[in-house]
């Protein structure tokens, strides 16, 4: 090539000469994600403002009259909420006295227990929690998290949605989604007015096998009541708060309807956790001038004040918000490690596309996968990244090689594990066959053996042949007319031969009787015993302690798709 | 009526541990709680409630491993287990900002205490009604 020719390249652009190196620099996929500089006075700052208040607390009578600079005369509503149902009036003097590095050495120090930390949190205002959170490194985030996270065992959730909104689908999704080792599994639309026949799909397809996982459907808070109190959900997770007043007034709610909605679905046995996240606030255009850490440790708080088991949050849908500013990341890893450090269940997020980079996805997801959290993704896409109907996933369908891979390079436990073929397209033919029968049983809109076949074998809805949308709808509109409920479909799968499921759907429905799953933390083993932090505690205590994959569950870990045998090298194992 | 006291290393899961002590809101043990038993017509949607004596073990369960908040809340939901859930749909509407008056919100609370002997809901819905006023969130008085 001659040096007019070099001339001629994009390495000329402007006028400016740049060299091959900055061309090729240019045109990789981090260069296609947003980045801006801090802008403190709108809230687009981690975690790191002038404009946050210094901690401070004051009691009279057992009441809390000043916290972090506001008097309560001045509270708005989310500071009243905080400092009358988050915040211990009887200790919150003793623990706000001692100094913020020194609760952040207590969060890391394996010498300090659990319950010792957490004696001391329960009395930290939203402003002290950040002072603490400011002072650790992402490292001691992680150690952090190890030590906090409520559940012993760590776990995993799965999106199963489908860009056409198809049953089958969802249904096959499903079922491969409880085989991957999902303990929690949910769905979303694209059409609202699918939501019942998706919702029903989803629970029939969970429990093809017995101990499947629990299911959810995420919508508008009253109708996602709605089809929780019929039993076609087994839980609830999209259950907004937000860190700034206006913000929450804008989404329709206040704390205490919230706390409100919380008593709601446990008084009908039903777990639910909150979600949040830093970003939203930014997002929604009313951020007060603070960091998106500070709002996001008062969503923590609410969420401990109204007594729901858990929550969801590390950015959520905000994710590109907080990545891009500096040290955004590590203030995502924050708030999973505050809302574990107040006992509370955390879904920590890693749900959401929010870089075109590989390397900077699974950056992203290290400081929740590495030390374990209560489920590592809220959730991970279990369907290629165009059908996921919660406009992506960090990880997809496409990463399920790659998450075990990373599982067993460092031995570490993000929840899933490589099943055979020939296991996936007969859970996802019985769950396709179940539906089939149920929807017949229930005269839904008719199932044909050749959509099955397409569904089974699919990747995605792509491959799929196209449904009757408008006779689906109107089955879905049956479905709540007739009052459909979970107890129908364990009827349908019994009187259809599909015995054993409906044992199995019945097994979680049996669940609500006893409450079991409304403690902190709750996720169902496949052996269909409940596991929380009461039976399932957090005892990390140093190296040597705590959680380490062993076992039956290390074996199931080492298989990939393809791992040479050790006795011949000319076969794989199996 | 007292309460069997609990030890929750012990206790729970009460659906393992503790079967003797959960029955659905019409009496039926949880063991009743069979495939034939559905089948037959015998359980049916109303058996599969949580009660408001189950609720308050699980929250004596959180209370006891340090979660005073959870249990709380568990305790307000055994209250509201009473209440239909047409009506709990609309309390929760009420309580939306900007959706009630003062004077609403302490109607409601009235008859969370008088027809469902809710106390600590009436009292969460008091609250909100003083804060709400306070922080200019009440449906404008017509």
């Amino acid at each position: 090539m001659t040096a007019e020719a070099i001339q001629n390249t994009d390495a000329t652009k402007n006028g400016v000469r740049h060299s091959l190196r900055t061309q090729l620099l240019e045109d990789r996929p981090v260069n296609l994600d947003g980045f801006v500089e801090e802008w403190p006075e709108v809230g687009m700052v981690a975690m790191d403002s002038a404009f946050d208040p210094e901690p401070s607390v004051r009691v009279e009578n057992g009441v809390i009259v000043e916290m972090d600079g506001v008097a309560r005369a001045d509270f708005d509503f989310i500071d009243q909420f905080i400092a009358d149902k988050a915040v211990d009036a009887a200790t919150t003097e003793e623990s706000m006295a001692i100094p913020a590095v020194e609760i952040a050495r207590m969060l890391i120090d394996p010498r300090v227990t659990r319950k010792d930390v957490i004696a001391v949190t329960n009395g930290l205002t939203p402003a002290k929690l950040l002072a603490v959170a400011k002072t650790l490194n992402i490292v001691e985030i992680m150690m952090g998290i190890q030590k906090m996270r409520a559940r012993r065992t760590p776990a995993n959730q799965a999106h199963c949605t489908s860009a056409r909104d198809n049953p089958l689908q969802v249904a096959c999704e499903a079922a491969e989604a409880a085989l991957r080792g999902f303990s929690e599994v949910e769905t979303t639309l694209g059409v609202v007015r699918y939501a019942p026949l998706v919702a029903l799909a989803q629970q029939i397809g969970s429990q093809v096998n017995v101990g499947g996982p629990l299911t959810q459907c995420a919508l508008e808070e009253a109708t996602e009541l709605d089809l929780g109190m019929r039993g076609i959900t087994g839980y609830a997770e999209t259950i907004s708060v937000y860190g700034t007043e206006p913000v929450f007034v804008d989404g329709d709610d206040t704390p205490w309807s919230k706390a409100f909605l919380a008593g709601a679905y446990a008084s009908r046995g039903i777990k639910m956790r909150f979600t949040s996240g830093t970003g939203s606030e930014v997002q929604m255009g009313n951020a007060q001038g603070k960091s998106m850490l500070y709002l996001e440790i008062r969503c923590i708080l609410i969420a401990k004040g109204a007594g729901v088991q858990g929550l969801q949050n590390g950015s959520i849908s905000c994710i590109g918000v907080p990545g891009a500013v500096p040290g955004g990341l590590r203030a995502v890893a924050a708030e999973n490690l505050i809302a574990s450090a107040v006992d509370l269940e955390c879904a920590s997020g890693n749900d959401q596309s929010f870089s075109h980079s590989p390397m900077r996805r699974t950056a992203r997801l290290m400081p929740q996968m590495m030390p374990g959290t209560d489920f590592v993704c809220s959730g991970y896409s279990a369907v290629p990244n165009y059908d996921n109907m919660f406009a992506g996933s960090n990880l997809d369908s496409d990463d399920f090689d790659d998450f075990n891979t990373i599982q067993r390079d460092f031995q570490i436990d993000g929840g899933l594990r490589h099943v055979k073929e020939s296991d996936i397209l007969a859970a996802r033919t019985r769950a396709a066959k179940a539906l089939q029968a149920v929807f017949r049983y229930l005269d839904l809109p008719p199932i044909t053996d050749a959509e099955i076949d397409a569904a089974v074998y699919a990747n995605g809805s792509k491959d799929l042949l196209p449904r009757d949308v408008l006779e689906d709808l109107k089955g879905a509109q049956q479905v709540m007319d007739r009052n459909v409920t979970g107890l129908d479909l364990v009827k349908a799968l019994e009187a259809t031969g599909f015995t054993d499921m409906a044992e199995n759907v019945l097994a979680v429905l049996r669940q609500r009787v006893s409450g079991d799953l409304l403690q902190t933390s709750a996720i169902m083993t496949p052996s269909l015993v409940p596991l929380s932090a009461v039976n399932d505690a957090n005892d990390y205590a140093g190296p040597g302690t705590g959680y380490r994959p062993s076992g039956a569950r290390w074996e199931e870990m080492k298989k990939l798709r393809h791992v040479t045998s050790a006795s011949n090298p000319e076969i794989e194992v199996e | 009526m007292t309460q069997p006291t609990l030890d929750p290393a012990v206790d729970y899961p009460l659906s393992v541990n503790r079967k003797d002590l959960l029955f659905t809101p019409t009496g039926k043990s949880i063991d009743d709680i069979t495939l034939e038993a559905v089948v037959s017509g015998e359980v049916q949607a109303a058996d599969l409630r949580i009660t408001p004596d189950t609720l308050r073990l699980q929250a004596q369960v959180s209370e006891k491993d340090g979660r005073k908040q959870l249990g709380a809340n568990l305790r307000r939901a055994a209250e509201m287990t009473a209440i239909s859930d047409e009506r709990v749909l609309q309390i929760y509407n009420a309580l939306r900002p900007n959706a009630s008056s003062k004077a609403e919100l302490e109607a409601i609370a009235e008859e969370l205490e008088s027809q469902y002997s809710a106390v600590l809901l009436a009292e969460l819905v008091r609250e909100a009604a003083e804060v709400y006023e306070r922080r200019d969130v009440l449906a404008e008085s017509e």
